[in-house]
């Protein structure tokens, strides 16, 4: 886990918490504790509910992931959220165009690029 | 997890404002169980998980009724049912003193009013619901329409725009009134009619046993009831 995770501009995460939540079930079937231990071990920081529910509730409705709830041994019952495989199109998708978003940001804020480019 | 007195205010306000909405019950209990199981993970108020509740329930995209399938179910009805017992106390009241049932244009205007209040109860029921003010206000709208219709009515034919048989409105407006009341009984006795909030996990949030049962058939007749109630109250002092 990395130290700057609170640090993440709130914008950010509004951009990529879709398909990081995505992400987050591509291992298998998880439920919203889970989801958001999982985000903030690799350095997302701590997700509210409030913004985790209602995504995870629109990729619901868009058929990107299915719920079941499981009856908790001794604790509260557990609602898992599971891919579908248009979930999983949809996270492979995005993951690839957030990678060649992210290349081309990279490139253009390396400092040891001529900024002459630029110039018209 | 027991909710704390701040989680259950935030929960009543959520089933509240989805209610609004016109999610369906069974959204609303998996919305709730949802809820109240990453707060017994967290150990979080509901406030801090979600913010208001309020806003929480916008921001969620369940499953609803259509908009205004509330007003055919359940709105027309009962404005149907309030004109006929507006109808029959006034007829009743000529009827027990066995004169005609006499009705001005002013008297009508004022009967009408509270049909009215309830017509446009959809372009006010989410400020009805949230401000206690707006229901003061339309009920004092509402005696002040019965007790000037009481004022303004007409005491000799000669002043009566219409003087009617009182008999026949009697009847009628019982017949409507009953006839409502036992399609709205046969209605919400229909299997998942009720639209019960229903826990995922198997039981009802909501009591559906014996008094919630006679809560709702109190509700279904309470036009008929309240008819009754009338009569004898007008022939008690005639």
């Amino acid at each position: 886990m990395t130290d700057t995770s609170s640090d993440w501009p709130s914008d950010w995460l509004r951009a990529t918490l879709g398909f990081l939540a995505l992400r987050a079930l591509a291992a298998g079937p998880s439920y919203g504790y889970a989801i958001i231990g999982d985000l903030e071990t690799h350095g997302f920081g701590t997700i509210k509910g409030g913004t985790l529910y209602p995504l995870l509730t629109r990729y619901e409705t868009a058929g990107l992931v299915v719920t079941e709830w499981r009856a908790g041994d001794g604790g509260p019952g557990r609602k898992y959220f599971a891919l579908t495989d248009h979930g999983r199109e949809e996270l492979a998708r995005l993951s690839e165009h957030w990678q060649s978003f992210a290349d081309t940001s990279i490139r253009y804020l390396d400092p040891e690029r001529p900024s002459k480019e630029t110039q018209t | 997890m027991i909710s704390t007195g701040t989680d259950k205010k935030w929960f009543d306000e959520f089933v509240l404002e989805l209610r609004l909405q016109q999610v369906y019950g069974s959204a609303i209990g998996d919305a709730v169980a949802s809820a109240r199981e990453l707060l017994a993970d967290t150990g979080q108020s509901a406030q801090e998980a979600f913010g208001s509740a309020r806003d929480y329930a916008a921001s969620l995209d369940l499953p609803r009724a259509p908009r205004f399938e509330w007003v055919r179910q359940a709105l027309w009805p009962t404005m149907v049912s309030l004109l006929a017992l507006l109808l029959f106390t006034q007829a009743a009241a000529a009827w027990t003193q066995s004169e005609p049932f006499l009705v001005s244009p002013a008297q009508l205007i004022l009967l009408a009013a509270p049909v009215f209040i309830v017509a446009a109860l959809p372009l006010y029921l989410a400020a009805l619901v949230r401000h206690v003010w707006v229901v003061v206000v339309l009920v004092v709208a509402c005696g002040l329409s019965g007790l000037l219709s009481s004022i303004v009515a007409p005491t000799t034919a000669a002043d009566a725009w219409l003087a009617l048989d009182p008999l026949p409105w009697l009847i009628g407006c019982s017949v409507v009134m009953v006839a409502l009341a036992i399609v709205q009984t046969v209605r919400s006795r229909r299997p998942g009619s009720n639209d019960e909030i229903i826990n995922p996990l198997g039981d009802p949030t909501v009591d559906s046993g014996r008094g919630a049962r006679l809560a709702l058939v109190l509700t279904n007749w309470i036009f008929p009831v309240l008819a009754l109630v009338m009569l004898g109250f007008v022939s008690l002092f005639r």
